[in-house]
């Protein structure tokens, strides 16, 4: 090696610049000019194959092909393109034909059925996790759990506001819900706002001050606060008005829990009927297939084992 | 053989001092940005809600400040060290190659404010300064491409050495892309938005064209320049083949052009202008690679030195990497490699394959080479400059390993299926598999930039020690002048 160095030596191109910068003038690696060649030759042929020159507002072809049916049921055989290559897989790719199966399976099946069909179960699932993870986890947290109490609701406690029914999930999904509760700090002063709070506390069983408990029951049940309207009388709350049960010790705006001592639960909830709720959930059924918000309502369904 | 060196006095040296220096200050700025938004994406706590800080602020700020900041000051300094020297000629315009220091320093300061406070061109990757800044970096940018010429045409060498080809061919090539790229309208005189001249998928296909020849001229032609007289002059060889470096440079600078669809594979652009981005990539391979044999079969004969000299160590390593990573590159421009790899880290990582491993290892090369010389002493220490090589390789090696990890498992989680045909995956559970990865990737980061450091405080002593040195002389010439006088 150092000898043909040194034979080359002889064969710069003569010039020098800098006092001391030469430049040999070897030839072209012979390796690496038959791998250029063959770059050369991949160039060619994929241009054979596929669109790739511009002609006027055309441009070439290709000779590869891309064969699907249309919506009429025909074989269609086009140039290669991007879509066309798209739609072939679907119709011919393995895991999209077993996708495709269960899904007509299921889109015949009613809820009762897929819910008691553990394969068409698992298939939901399988398929509701992801749709449920890219679009709804952002509010109700992965898997249906909130990571803050107040904001949005919690899915895996059995309790709804809207109703637990297979029927009652899928319309909340493909319509959305607004969720209202008037401001009741317009109407009331603050000591009736304190006494309706420890009533409402009362009824999941805290151990509240009896007399304001007394006192908060009649304007809860009376006309002043109305509040009976759309919670009940019984406190369960009316699933057509989204009015939560405020027996059930689950607390789905103040994080009445969360709290050891009374005054701060009664300070909670105090703010609550002062400011009221304004909660909206969107619509899906612009964003999502049918059979996407189908497999999700099984999958919400499932998550608390619904109603 | 050797023509009458032009004495080192007539040369214009000062210029090239003070972009030497910025290129270390911005890459200091530009490198350790960078770190900092690697570790938001592990830990996004890191913003602390400040806008002004937020990975989206500050990332057109590491990107500005290391490619601009770090590798164009890099490239002002050793193309006029370079073209002075082997055209055996000062500057031809000394106010001018001022205008270029100042307004590249006003357009990198001026930029970086905008992007922190949310002035960001945002829709032009790599070119995000607002109007007005691209009228003045248009200004530089002329002045620049006309002390290079004039310089050229007043060499006192009949040829011109090969590495002011490839200066010449990226300052050219710079001011087409710039200036086509911001052809904009802006919303009005004293408003820092504009509106693009493209719209759609035209706008986006010129961003890519820009964007790609960005890496093309910028960051490949402008450091084989680096690479051509550098290499050579480190080893103390000559380049092995003139007839490959003619052949590599004319195909290099064709096939380039070409190439930027392949951002947009599978996109709104048309099929056929997306084969034939790839097609080209896959011949651009070969070019590229005739700059690295070039530079590497410089050195057959005397691998000796890389046992003696730290610095030929960087410089072969840019060299492998440069290999690497434009080997890597038309891999991924092909389509079906592309429907992995694209918008995962992947892509990441191999940018920094070419940024850190061959762009900042070269200059780092190189700079070392020139520093000294410039001040007319010796490098302070060469154990640092040891120190410094292993702690940037071992940065970069995990840097872009953390990069394929995350960027080739995310791909292959987004297209895996399980038994029912459904996406197995959800886009958060990738997100958390990442987070190791990421966790290594700043720590590569940091490692880099430690090296960087390192260098910083290396140089400084050089400079100061010639300083001390510089005193001295005179000193000694001045006694010298009273004993003659008799005093």
């Amino acid at each position: 090696m150092a000898e043909q160095l040194q034979n080359k030596a002889v064969q710069t191109t003569g010039h020098a610049w800098d006092g001391d910068l030469q430049e040999f003038n070897n030839p072209l690696p012979s390796w690496w000019l038959w791998a250029f060649y063959a770059s050369v030759l991949f160039a060619l042929v994929y241009w054979v194959l596929f669109p790739a020159w511009p002609i006027g507002s055309d441009y070439t072809k290709g000779l590869a092909t891309a064969t699907f049916k249309n919506d009429q049921g025909e074989e269609v055989t086009m140039g290669w393109n991007s879509r066309a290559a798209f739609i072939q897989e679907m119709q011919e790719g393995g895991d999209a034909l077993k996708q495709k199966a269960y899904l007509q399976k299921v889109s015949a099946a009613s809820y009762d059925e897929i819910s008691r069909d553990p394969e068409m179960t698992a298939f939901a699932e399988s398929l509701a996790k992801v749709v449920f993870a890219d679009n709804c986890a952002a509010c109700h947290g992965i898997g249906g759990t909130p990571p803050i109490v107040g904001l949005y609701p919690n899915l895996r406690d059995d309790d709804w506001l809207w109703g637990g029914t297979f029927g009652q999930i899928e319309h909340t999904i493909s319509q959305g819900r607004i969720g209202f509760m008037p401001a009741f700090g317009k109407v009331l002063d603050t000591g009736q706002v304190d006494q309706l709070a420890h009533y409402v506390l009362g009824l999941s069983g805290h151990e509240v001050d009896p007399a304001k408990a007394k006192l908060g029951e009649v304007i809860f049940q009376g006309e002043e606060g109305g509040c009976h309207y759309c919670h009940t009388q019984s406190g369960k709350g009316l699933y057509s008005q989204g009015a939560a049960n405020l027996t059930d010790a689950i607390w789905t705006v103040a994080d009445v829990t969360g709290q050891n001592d009374l005054k701060d639960k009664v300070k909670l909830v105090s703010q609550v009927i002062d400011e009221g709720i304004q909660r909206e959930m969107p619509g899906w059924s612009k964003r999502l297939s049918e059979i996407e918000i189908k497999l999700l309502t099984v999958y919400v369904h499932s998550l608390s084992g619904g109603e | 053989m050797v023509q009458g060196a032009v004495a080192n006095t007539q040369y214009n040296y000062e210029i090239v001092k003070k972009f030497a220096i910025m290129s270390l200050v911005w890459g200091v700025f530009g490198m350790s940005g960078g770190v900092y938004i690697a570790a938001e994406l592990a830990f996004p706590f890191l913003n602390f809600d400040i806008a002004q800080i937020t990975f989206g602020r500050l990332r057109p700020v590491h990107t500005s400040l290391v490619i601009f900041g770090f590798g164009g000051n890099a490239l002002f300094a050793t193309s006029y060290y370079v073209v002075q020297r082997t055209c055996q000629t000062p500057l031809a315009s000394n106010w001018m190659a001022g205008l270029t220091f100042w307004g590249w320093q006003a357009v990198l300061f001026l930029g970086v404010l905008s992007y922190m406070n949310g002035i960001v061109d945002s829709s032009k990757e790599y070119a995000e300064f607002p109007w007005y800044l691209d009228i003045l970096i248009a200004i530089v940018w002329i002045a620049y491409f006309a002390v290079f010429l004039l310089t050229l045409l007043r060499r006192s060498q009949p040829h011109i050495y090969v590495a002011n080809w490839f200066y010449l061919a990226f300052i050219l090539a710079t001011a087409i892309l710039h200036i086509f790229r911001n052809l904009s309208v802006p919303v009005g005189l004293f408003h820092p938005d504009s509106y693009s001249v493209y719209a759609g998928v035209q706008d986006a296909m010129v961003q890519w064209w820009y964007g790609h020849n960005s890496v093309g001229f910028f960051l490949t032609a402008a450091f084989l320049g680096m690479m051509y007289y550098f290499v050579p002059k480190q080893a103390g060889r000559p380049i092995y083949s003139y007839r490959l470096s003619i052949i590599h440079f004319w195909a290099l600078s064709f096939m380039y052009m070409w190439v930027g669809g392949h951002h947009l594979h599978w996109t709104a652009l048309p099929d056929w202008a997306s084969s034939l981005a790839a097609a080209f990539s896959i011949m651009l391979l070969m070019p590229s690679w005739g700059g690295m044999i070039n530079g590497i079969m410089t050195l057959s004969g005397a691998w000796d030195k890389l046992r003696t000299d730290p610095i030929m160590l960087f410089m072969i390593t840019a060299l492998s990497f440069y290999g690497m990573s434009t080997f890597e590159g038309p891999m991924m421009s092909l389509k079906s490699v592309n429907a992995l790899s694209h918008y995962t880290d992947w892509t990441i990582g191999h940018v920094h394959s070419g940024a850190l491993g061959w762009v900042a290892m070269i200059t780092f090369g190189s700079l070392y080479h020139m520093m000294p010389r410039l001040w007319e002493t010796r490098l302070y220490s060469t154990k640092l400059v040891y120190v410094h090589f292993w702690l940037a390789t071992i940065g970069i090696v995990l840097y872009i390993s953390a990069m394929w990890v995350s960027g080739i498992g995310q791909g292959l989680m987004l297209r895996a299926f399980d038994q029912y045909g459904n996406l197995a995956y959800t886009f958060i559970e990738t997100v958390s598999f990442m987070h190791l990865p990421l966790v290594v990737r700043m720590v590569g980061g940091m490692l880099f930039v430690s090296g960087l450091l390192l260098m910083c405080f290396n140089i400084y002593m050089t400079i100061r020690h010639a300083k001390h040195e510089q005193k001295a002389i005179e000193e000694a010439q001045l006694a010298a002048k009273l004993a003659r006088a008799g005093v």
